[in-house]
């Protein structure tokens, strides 16, 4: 469970743009099942994506990954929490430019100096569940937008993570590729993975994906309060 | 292959050919010996004190014989021996070895 | 510990990679670096083997020569002024010497005559260096005319040709017998052009040329020291195009090192932040950028430093041989040992590796530091 407490982030704190993303949001996340996070753009969605994966500190409060704190972690331990534990798929993927699709799912695993030939492996056998092994060698740049994403997400599951993060994934895909989307999701939530995906696209939280959806609102939970 | 493989590769050649170069100038040297041996031979039979390096005018043919006046030779019109005489300064006992000015 | 190497290695894989993405703009950086280091590699090892050479062979130059001046000028030296002189405690002997120059106009050549006293010379006959036999494609046995101081051509026959292994300081010289140059040039007899003096004790050359000056004051006395001294300094990085060279150098990896130090474009600083989100820490960027700057700069050390060295020695500096020549005729041929100096290489490392590499890291710094997090916007 994902147990965040009466956390708040405020932006340029003290200078004349100041801007809290979030105020006091008490959420605990259930595992292994797929939390939506509905809510207009410039909610604070992707603020509270980043926080529970990891990406940045909240200004106050804390957050437990089960039962283990996380927000007071150095650098270094928040940094292994987050390649072990999360594995996330940005709204523009955020491939690397220049490298192949192979690279781009193995650069992940670098820093961890995992035999060379065993993560190939792994990341072939990924690109391959996911339809690309025939585009391993492609340059990240020249793929389409389904195969850009097919890698993105293959690149999220380099680590084997428990939970995996979506930050609007269907907004800049057409029907077909968000359903496709949508079927891979199910198949990672069958295989028993956290899935907590930020979305207003209704094709994804009127799913059957979706166990249970968070509406939020100003930076605010949308019903006030804590949700049990 | 792959990348950082192909990076080792290089630079392990140039390092090998680097440590060749330094085991031909230890050899080199060695042989040298010998060269330096019959130079020095010569030029203590002929009583030589310069290297022949620069052979277009005698101030920069005899670098350790010259006095403070060759530079200027005769005329203003003479030409300043470029660029042998850009490799060399003065030599050091014209600026104020132990001879006494005259 | 193969968990630290593979990762480096993965690390290596990445930098490659993200160098080859410009493989134009990062293959010029590469060729002009190690243009620079090939250039300033080649003067250092040339400098450096000449001048160690020079020490080897020049110390077996005369310990002392004493030369007149009058008027501020070269003059010839009465040889009885070795009277004088002779009973100083510490001089083993004294002998006069003769040369002087000869201008050969139809060739541009300077040549330096020298009288010798070696046995195997015989009247009438000289031994000539090895830059005259090339430039006048001379042999042994042909007949060189020369000009009088009188204005009468004499003539010598070849009898021997010094050795192109000695080119270094024989290789403009006739060597003649003292009549000979004497009927040659016109010096008058009792006079010489300047006293070599034989002195066992170094520490005793300055004592003695005070001595020389105060017994002979129109004299200039020259110690050895003195000329090991002045071909110490011969390419001295203190004159005029030595220190052009080691300034363009200087320059040259400064320009390269702004360029990187400046900072980081917006595209170079969102990929770093990528990293970080997929799970880099900030040391593993770092280490990433040390590969950068290390993969560019320690080659071009390694490559440019190897091509000076061909250059220079198995080459025989043919790059340098134009700006050696001047305006000469005659020079040697540039066969020199490879005498290394680890200084040097250790100098040319510093100025070419550290700085570089050095501005690649820093600017990445603070980047890498930042949270993630501003990728996600």
């Amino acid at each position: 469970m994902i147990n965040i407490q009466n956390v708040s982030k405020v932006f340029n704190a003290g200078r004349p743009n100041e801007f809290t993303a979030l105020l006091s949001i008490s959420l605990e996340i259930h595992l292994q099942e797929a939390t939506i996070l509905k809510g207009p753009s410039g909610s604070g969605k992707t603020t509270l994506l980043s926080l529970i994966g990891c990406m940045a500190r909240p200004t106050s409060g804390r957050i437990f990954v089960n039962e283990k704190e996380i927000t007071s972690l150095p650098e270094r331990f928040l940094t292994r929490i987050r390649r072990e534990t999360f594995g996330f798929i940005f709204q523009r993927f955020n491939l690397l430019r220049g490298f192949s699709a192979l690279e781009n799912v193995m650069a992940p695993a670098y820093p961890t100096g995992e035999k060379y030939s065993l993560l190939k492996r792994r990341a072939l056998d990924l690109l391959a569940m996911l339809d690309l092994d025939h585009k391993q060698g492609a340059k990240s740049e020249w793929l389409s937008g389904g195969e850009a994403q097919r890698v993105a997400i293959a690149r999220a599951l380099i680590h084997d993570p428990a939970i995996i993060i979506a930050d609007e994934p269907t907004a800049h895909l057409d029907a077909k590729l968000s359903a496709e989307f949508l079927s891979i999701m199910e198949i990672l939530k069958k295989e028993g993975k956290t899935l907590i995906i930020a979305s207003h696209d209704p094709l994804i939280y009127d799913s059957t994906l979706t166990g249970r959806i968070v509406e939020i609102h100003g930076g605010e939970l949308a019903h006030g309060g804590t949700i049990a | 292959m792959r990348r950082s493989t192909l990076y080792i590769t290089i630079s392990s050649t140039l390092l090998f050919v680097s440590l060749f170069f330094g085991v031909f100038s230890v050899v080199k040297i060695k042989q040298s010996h010998e060269v330096d041996f019959r130079m020095g031979r010569l030029v203590r039979e002929l009583d030589l004190t310069d290297l022949a390096l620069f052979t277009e005018a005698g101030y920069t043919r005899h670098l350790s014989q010259t006095d403070f006046t060759t530079p200027f030779q005769d005329s203003p019109m003479s030409f300043e021996h470029f660029p042998s005489g850009s490799f060399v300064a003065p030599p050091a006992h014209l600026r104020g070895g132990h001879v006494k000015n005259h | 510990m193969s968990k630290t190497i593979e990762r480096q290695l993965h690390l290596v894989d990445f930098t490659i990679g993200s160098v080859l993405r410009r493989k134009g703009k990062n293959a010029a950086l590469l060729l002009v670096y190690t243009l620079v280091i090939f250039a300033l590699a080649s003067v250092l090892f040339f400098t450096r083997a000449l001048r160690t050479q020079a020490a080897s062979v020049l110390k077996n130059a005369p310990e002392i020569i004493v030369q007149r001046t009058l008027t501020g000028r070269y003059q010839f030296i009465p040889v009885r002024y070795a009277d004088s002189i002779k009973n100083i405690r510490g001089i083993i002997a004294i002998k006069p010497r003769l040369w002087g120059y000869y201008y050969d106009g139809g060739f541009g050549a300077n040549y330096t005559l020298i009288a010798s006293g070696v046995d195997s010379l015989k009247p009438g006959t000289i031994a000539i260096g090895s830059a005259i036999v090339k430039l006048r494609k001379l042999q042994i046995g042909d007949i060189v005319p020369f000009t009088g101081s009188d204005g009468n051509p004499q003539t010598f026959t070849i009898a021997k040709i010094l050795s192109d292994e000695s080119a270094l300081v024989s290789a403009d010289l006739v060597v003649i017998t003292e009549a000979d140059y004497r009927a040659l040039s016109g010096i008058p007899a009792g006079y010489a052009t300047d006293l070599v003096l034989t002195v066992r004790n170094p520490r005793e050359y300055s004592t003695i040329a005070e001595k020389i000056s105060r017994l002979l004051p129109d004299t200039r006395p020259i110690v050895k020291t003195e000329i090991l001294r002045t071909y110490d300094a011969v390419f001295s990085w203190r004159a005029g195009i030595m220190l052009l060279v080691l300034a363009g150098a200087v320059l040259a990896f400064f320009i390269f090192s702004f360029d990187k130090a400046t900072g980081l474009s917006a595209e170079e600083r969102k990929e770093i932040g990528v990293l970080k989100a997929i799970g880099w820490e900030t040391s593993d960027v770092l280490a990433m950028k040390f590969w950068e700057g290390i993969a560019l700069s320690l080659t071009a050390f390694f490559l440019g430093t190897i091509l000076g060295y061909a250059h220079v020695f198995l080459g025989g500096g043919l790059f340098f041989a134009p700006i050696l020549k001047g305006w000469s005729t005659l020079y040697p041929s540039f066969v020199l040992t490879p005498h290394i100096n680890f200084g040097d290489i250790i100098a040319l490392f510093f100025l070419s590796v550290v700085p570089y590499t050095v501005s690649t890291i820093t600017p990445a710094w603070r980047v890498a530091t930042i949270d993630p997090d501003s990728v996600m916007r």
